[in-house]
């Protein structure tokens, strides 16, 4: 018996991960107070936009079978780029965060010519520069820190639109949904988006059946540097200042978001709204278990914990729902 | 459109209509407005004396041992005074992220008072102002904020600069004499801190030991106690004549302690400086280095518990001249600032004392 389109929707990760999602929030809905009131849901959404930027072109770069460490510092680099050209060299505001952005996109490009043309590991290459655009950006700001921007600019990662009752949200959180939109069209319905899965299932083999793999990762890279560059903005603007520490650890928090959603480590599997879900779950959890006063330094150890069992759920159980599902269609198939 | 696609839509298209189709959505807005001038903090949200005070204490990062004496002391204040609800949390890492992220969540939290020891001065004087924005007590403690645009009530400072100057340069001039040829490892070039240290040393210096002479540029090893090792070495080998070293950070002072040791140069050279007694525990204990200079960290916390409950009550208003603060007794107020007292020179006599 064929599976009807509506089981083989139900079995998808994203189901279960929206499914956990919902169950997360009704729980700490219902045990905390503070998590429960109508402003908390969109508002805490501001903790965690720029993450989920930077987890977007992210969730293509795993895809690939790839990796991209060096997002954080890139952050800090565009942030710093932009706070130097607007504060020393007198560009426009809006002029500097756009050299931020190209800045953040020339920086993914070096990693992807390092990757496609020496052949190396992207793992070794992005590690190596994290540390270097990082240095890069404390070099640029002699370990300053700028401030002081002008109030439109603010308005990129501290504006809020109201809601009836006083409800704040985040303006920011309209551009995630708008690039969470652009990416999923771009990675489910164009060629391009359908060869980021097939390097990544069989990298030679999606070689000989003429994918311009080269190209592909150039260009993902680069959107990754360019995702990062914005994100940086957004997080000069939503910190008002802009210093060579910004974004720290940012590499770890959208790669948890992506593996979390489904993404493969060993790439060739995973979607943009696994991503995102698996965002949610993060940013939910970590804001829930604050208002239940769980410390800082515990919550990080739950968010390892949630990891592990979230890797353990995506290659053990969904694997082994799958195969049960299939027995039993085939014993379906079997009986008289 | 296949179906990941549509249940993406599903999932966006209520917010985006919310957002975008509500007719009384308002443009966006910054949450801030620019500095406005500084409005009395205390005012909005003052529990009466019967009512418990919950005060939120946010360091500069967590887990090392300089905070992990502030919070003792926290806790010492708290359990002292009656009706004050204490939670001293802050970010594992020293980054803005994490603080802003933590001012914000305490902010929606609801709590009486947030205390922060800031990590930048402009990144958190937004997030702070929202705060006195919902009536909440702001105060700051071991760094300050941006004061006109954070509207904060109080700095909590631990030391005036002048005083740490010239504990610092009297050290000197004890330990190489007075006539000792100087040379200064700060932190970087920007250092807020360091550099109005170095402004009141030179003044003092010229004032009262017009002999001592600076033999060499500042050195700017960043806060990275290796490098400030090596800055060191290299500054001794290129100007044998220097007598004395002034390390004027917490990895500044034993990095230039390790240098002169490592070298066997400890009974020529003197390094005076601001490493936390820990750190600097093993060479003063040895006598190879005579002595470090800081604040009672502590001692510190302590106050920052007094001042903000007093805040919060109302019983401390902007034309205080001094205040009562427990087992500290009056400590002085000047304007908009609480200090905290002298620095603490630590000699191989008291030095065993503190453990941060």
């Amino acid at each position: 018996m064929k599976e009807t389109p509506k089981e083989r929707r139900l079995a998808t990760p994203e189901t279960i991960l929206a499914l956990l999602l919902l169950l997360l929030l009704a729980g700490l809905s219902v045990a905390s107070p503070e998590f429960r009131r109508p402003s908390n849901y969109l508002g805490m959404t501001r903790f965690f936009i720029e993450v989920g930027l930077i987890a977007l072109p992210m969730t293509l770069v795993i895809i690939t079978g790839g990796m991209d460490l060096s997002v954080g510092s890139i952050v800090a680099l565009a942030a710093v780029t932009l706070g130097i050209a607007w504060r020393d060299w007198h560009l426009s505001i809006w002029l500097a965060t756009a050299l931020g952005v190209l800045v953040g996109a020339v920086a993914g490009l070096v990693n992807g010519a390092l990757i496609v043309g020496f052949r190396i590991p992207p793992l070794i290459v992005t590690l190596a520069t994290m540390a270097a655009y990082r240095g890069l950006a404390i070099g640029i700001s002699r370990g300053d820190s700028i401030g002081g921007f002008p109030n439109e600019f603010r308005a990129l990662g501290r504006g809020f639109y109201y809601l009836p009752h006083g409800i704040e949200v985040p303006g920011q959180l309209i551009y995630l949904i708008v690039f969470a939109l652009l990416f999923r069209l771009f990675l489910a319905r164009t060629g391009t988006g359908r060869q980021v899965y097939a390097i990544g299932l069989n990298e030679t083999g999606a070689q000989y059946a003429g994918v311009p793999v080269g190209r592909v990762k150039l260009l993902i890279y680069s959107l990754s540097g360019a995702m990062a560059g914005l994100a940086g903005a957004v997080l000069a603007s939503r910190m008002s200042t802009a210093t060579s520490d910004l974004g720290l650890l940012f590499e770890l928090d959208a790669i948890t978001a992506c593996v979390l959603g489904g993404v493969s480590i060993y790439g060739g599997r995973g979607s943009i709204l696994g991503s995102m879900l698996g965002l949610c779950i993060v940013g939910s959890l970590k804001r829930g278990l604050f208002f239940l006063g769980v410390e800082a330094r515990d919550q990080s150890i739950i968010i390892g914990i949630v990891l592990i069992l979230a890797v353990f759920v995506h290659q053990v159980v969904v694997p082994a729902v799958r195969n049960w599902r299939l027995r039993l269609s085939h014993s379906k198939e079997g009986s008289p | 459109m296949n179906r990941r696609s549509l249940a993406l839509l599903a999932l966006c298209l209520p917010i985006l209509l919310l957002l975008v189709g509500c007719p009384k959505t308002e443009p966006p807005t910054p949450s801030t407005a620019g500095p406005l001038p500084s409005t009395s903090a205390a005012t909005p949200s003052s529990p009466d004396a019967g009512e418990t005070i919950e005060i939120a204490m946010i360091p500069k990062l967590v887990g090392i041992d300089f905070f992990n004496a502030c919070e003792r002391g926290a806790k010492e204040a708290a359990e002292e005074l009656p009706g004050v609800d204490l939670v001293f949390d802050g970010p594992t890492e020293a980054s803005v992220e994490g603080q802003v992220e933590m001012i914000e969540n305490y902010t929606d939290r609801g709590v009486d008072v947030i205390a922060v020891a800031c990590n930048d001065p402009n990144a958190v004087a937004d997030s702070l102002k929202r705060a006195v924005d919902k009536g909440i007590t702001v105060i700051t403690w071991d760094s300050d904020a941006d004061a006109a645009a954070s509207g904060r009530a109080f700095f909590v400072n631990q030391v005036r600069a002048r005083d740490l100057a010239e504990t610092l340069v009297d050290e000197m001039a004890r330990q190489a004499g007075e006539d000792a040829n100087i040379v200064i490892v700060s932190s970087t070039p920007t250092a807020t801190n360091q550099n109005t240290w170095i402004k009141h040393m030179r003044e003092y210096m010229a004032e009262v030991y017009p002999g001592m002479k600076e033999a060499a540029d500042v050195l700017y090893p960043g806060e990275d106690q290796a490098a400030a090792t090596m800055a060191t070495q290299d500054v001794l080998k290129a100007n044998p004549s220097i007598n004395g070293v002034f390390g004027l950070s917490s990895n500044a002072c034993p990095g230039a302690a390790q240098a002169v040791v490592d070298a066997g140069r400890h009974t020529e050279v003197s390094v005076v400086g601001l490493g936390t007694p820990k750190a600097m525990r093993a060479w003063v204990d040895r006598g190879e280095i005579g002595s470090t200079v800081l604040w009672d960290a502590v001692q510190l916390g302590y106050l920052t518990v007094h001042v903000a409950q007093a805040v919060a009550r109302g019983e401390l208003g902007p034309d205080a001249e001094s205040f009562a603060a427990g087992r500290l007794g009056e400590v002085a107020v000047e304007g908009d600032v609480v200090v905290l007292g002298k620095p603490v020179v630590f000699t191989k006599e008291n030095i065993a004392d503190y453990d941060f």
